[in-house]
């Protein structure tokens, strides 16, 4: 099978909804001209002007105008670019996307049909506006789907199902990008169904996006010290495939959840709560969260290493429910 | 082009049926029958000249203020008053209370936030363009609402994209109590669109054929795909700022206004020329207070929603 980056994953996706769909469009900062491996390039030249739409320096317009074409009947992707410069529209996204429909009683069979794209993540030595992975205040606030897809494939096949939802999602992908397996033929993955990248017997380890990829790394270290783990990625945080992480912990009796976003109130805590509700007597070790310790992302190298998860940081949480 | 006696005959009906329900909905607020709010529009119902020119499939954002917005566009004023009430009937099924949609007369909405609903107009405006169709948007705020970013930004967007967006600023002067001085570096409105390269232009708010001719042009050049403009209607607002707020402003400037009465202005020059009787004065007013009394009835009489309502209408 042929290897795609993570936002060639991503062009596929919206190009093959913009064909299928002429109320599907594009709006954001500097969509052309393109500069190579992003998730809008070359959209211009098959699409035209209209349907990827230029914006100017300004989240609320990009944010607030999907909104509003939504509410006339139009399937908007506002590109944010970055989880930190979308905090600009969060009237935008979680007042008007996110509360519209249920505010207005849901008159006239209102629907907001949009997808918010936002870059998330650190380890890139860009400081603490450019490194943020706010997911537990989307996830916080009512009325959103949230999508956060680890590998190339899952970017693709989550992507399409966001853009033909009725509602608004938050679609983060990690600024660090990924490469991998995607298929040429069409396929779609569901929200709410987790996806097990690891099993495992010993520990059940919650994380999404980069947060995967470094779990399965303290994985495979933990593997030679004979300790088995299993690795869960919900894929969707909302909807939140809460079963497939319930019965892993069940099996395992462990739980480690491991989150780019600061700790407090975060989606480790929302994850810990929501299995102690429904297994705490399976468990046989207080929940471990790997998170950033409540801090701004500072900008050199060994400061930000020492902010955000590492793989030794996951595997110290996942040997500390074994001891 | 001044409207003809039949149209100009609707307009002063709406001016009048806007009116009695706005005081209907006072009075609610005032016997505790209303749980929430009601932030009255009285005295600026010459803004209706403009509304009264949208076509039924346009579209309207509006201000937190005033009932002319959805009495011009046909909604129904059982189902307002039902949801002011918080029941079931109304049209947020009493989940909105002052955050109204009526979808099927293109008012896609309330936002709680002061101007928040201007980037939500460069979208509707933005789904018009795509489609290729000649509808427009009018957007109503106030002078205060024109010191947000919001505003700006969505001004600055809809003349880059040439939306069909009709900006309608209702400069009441006033932000609560505070006057407009002490927060707005221009007291002209309408001087802000040089900025966006679009037309921008004064007009007596309380006059409501001269609100009508300027949005008659305004709207023609956006359904000609010529872009948008800026309309600023000079006015005040006749009732505090909310009916049950304390009014500290000057009581001779609000006397002054009240003799500038729109609707009361518009009687007259409607009677000096003939289009407009004593007799159908009176037929008017009475019908408006029948309709809103029979409004208000079936508000009373709607049943609130059940607690398992809440559970509902999150996600399509």
């Amino acid at each position: 099978m042929r290897t795609l980056t993570t936002s060639q994953a991503m062009n596929e996706a919206l190009r093959e909804e913009m064909r299928r769909d002429p109320s599907v469009y594009v709006v954001g900062l500097g969509l052309y001209p393109s500069t190579g491996d992003s998730a809008t390039n070359g959209l211009v030249e098959e699409f035209g002007e209209s349907r990827i739409r230029s914006a100017p320096m300004s989240e609320t317009v990009i944010a607030g105008s999907a909104v509003g074409a939504a509410l006339a009947g139009l399937r908007p992707v506002a590109e944010l670019h970055l989880a930190d410069f979308a905090f600009n529209a969060l009237d935008e996204i979680l007042s008007k996307a996110g509360k519209w429909r249920y505010m207005h009683g849901a008159n006239g069979a209102m629907k907001l049909p949009i997808v918010f794209l936002q870059g998330i993540g650190g380890y890139v030595a860009a400081g603490a506006e450019h490194s943020q992975s706010p997911l537990a205040l989307y996830w916080h606030s009512p009325g959103l789907k949230i999508a956060v897809p680890t590998t190339p494939y899952d970017a693709k096949g989550l992507l399409k199902t966001a853009v033909r939802d009725d509602n608004p999602v938050v679609f983060f992908t990690h600024k660090l990008g990924d490469s991998g397996p995607v298929p040429e033929d069409e396929y779609l993955i569901p929200f709410g169904v987790a996806e097990i990248r690891r099993a495992g017997a010993d520990a059940t380890v919650v994380a999404t996006s980069y947060m995967v990829t470094l779990t399965l790394q303290a994985a495979q270290n933990l593997e030679g010290q004979g300790v088995d783990v299993e690795v869960i990625d919900p894929r969707t945080l909302e909807p939140l495939d809460i079963e497939t992480i319930v019965d892993s912990v069940h099996k395992t009796g462990r739980l480690v959840v491991v989150d780019e976003d600061t700790e407090r109130c975060g989606v480790a805590a929302e994850i810990g709560a929501q299995v102690m509700e429904r297994a705490f007597p399976a468990l046989r070790a207080p929940v471990g969260r790997v998170a950033n310790p409540n801090l701004p992302i500072p900008y050199s190298p060994p400061l930000e290493e020492a902010v955000l998860p590492s793989v030794a940081k996951i595997e110290a949480a996942i040997r500390a429910t074994l001891t | 082009m001044k409207p003809t006696p039949a149209e100009q005959l609707e307009l002063y009906t709406l001016m009048v049926r806007s009116r009695v329900f706005e005081e209907t909905a006072g009075a609610l607020v005032v016997s505790g029958e209303i749980p929430g709010s009601w932030l009255s529009g009285i005295g600026q119902e010459g803004t209706l000249g403009a509304i009264h020119q949208l076509r039924p499939d346009d579209y309207l954002t509006y201000t937190h203020r005033g009932a002319y917005g959805f009495i011009g566009r046909g909604s129904d004023p059982k189902l307002l008053l039902a949801e002011l009430l918080g029941k079931r009937t109304g049209y947020s099924r009493g989940k909105g209370g002052r955050h109204i949609a009526d979808l099927e007369h293109g008012i896609l909405g309330k936002s709680g936030t002061i101007g928040g609903h201007a980037p939500l107009a460069v979208g509707v405006a933005t789904a018009i363009q795509i489609r290729g169709g000649d509808q427009v948007v009018m957007s109503i705020f106030g002078e205060g609402t024109s010191n947000r970013g919001t505003t700006h930004s969505s001004m600055n967007a809809a003349a880059v994209w040439g939306l069909p967006v009709v900006w309608v600023c209702e400069n009441n002067g006033y932000m609560g109590n505070v006057p407009a001085p002490m927060y707005t570096a221009v007291m002209d409105i309408a001087d802000m669109a040089v900025g966006y390269d679009m037309p921008g232009e004064v007009v007596d708010g309380n006059d409501v054929l001269a609100v009508h001719e300027a949005a008659e042009e305004a709207i023609a050049r956006a359904r000609a795909g010529q872009g948008p403009s800026l309309l600023e209607l000079k006015t005040y607002r006749m009732r505090p700022f909310g009916e049950t707020s304390t009014d500290l402003r000057d009581p001779a400037e609000a006397t002054a206004w009240r003799a500038k009465d729109p609707i009361r202005r518009f009687r007259s020059a409607l009677i000096e020329s003939g289009v407009l009787t004593d007799g159908a004065t009176v037929a008017i007013s009475e019908a408006a207070t029948a309709e809103m009394e029979t409004a208000r009835s079936y508000a009373r009489d709607s049943s609130f929603p059940a607690p398992s309502d809440a559970f509902e209408d999150l996600y399509a």
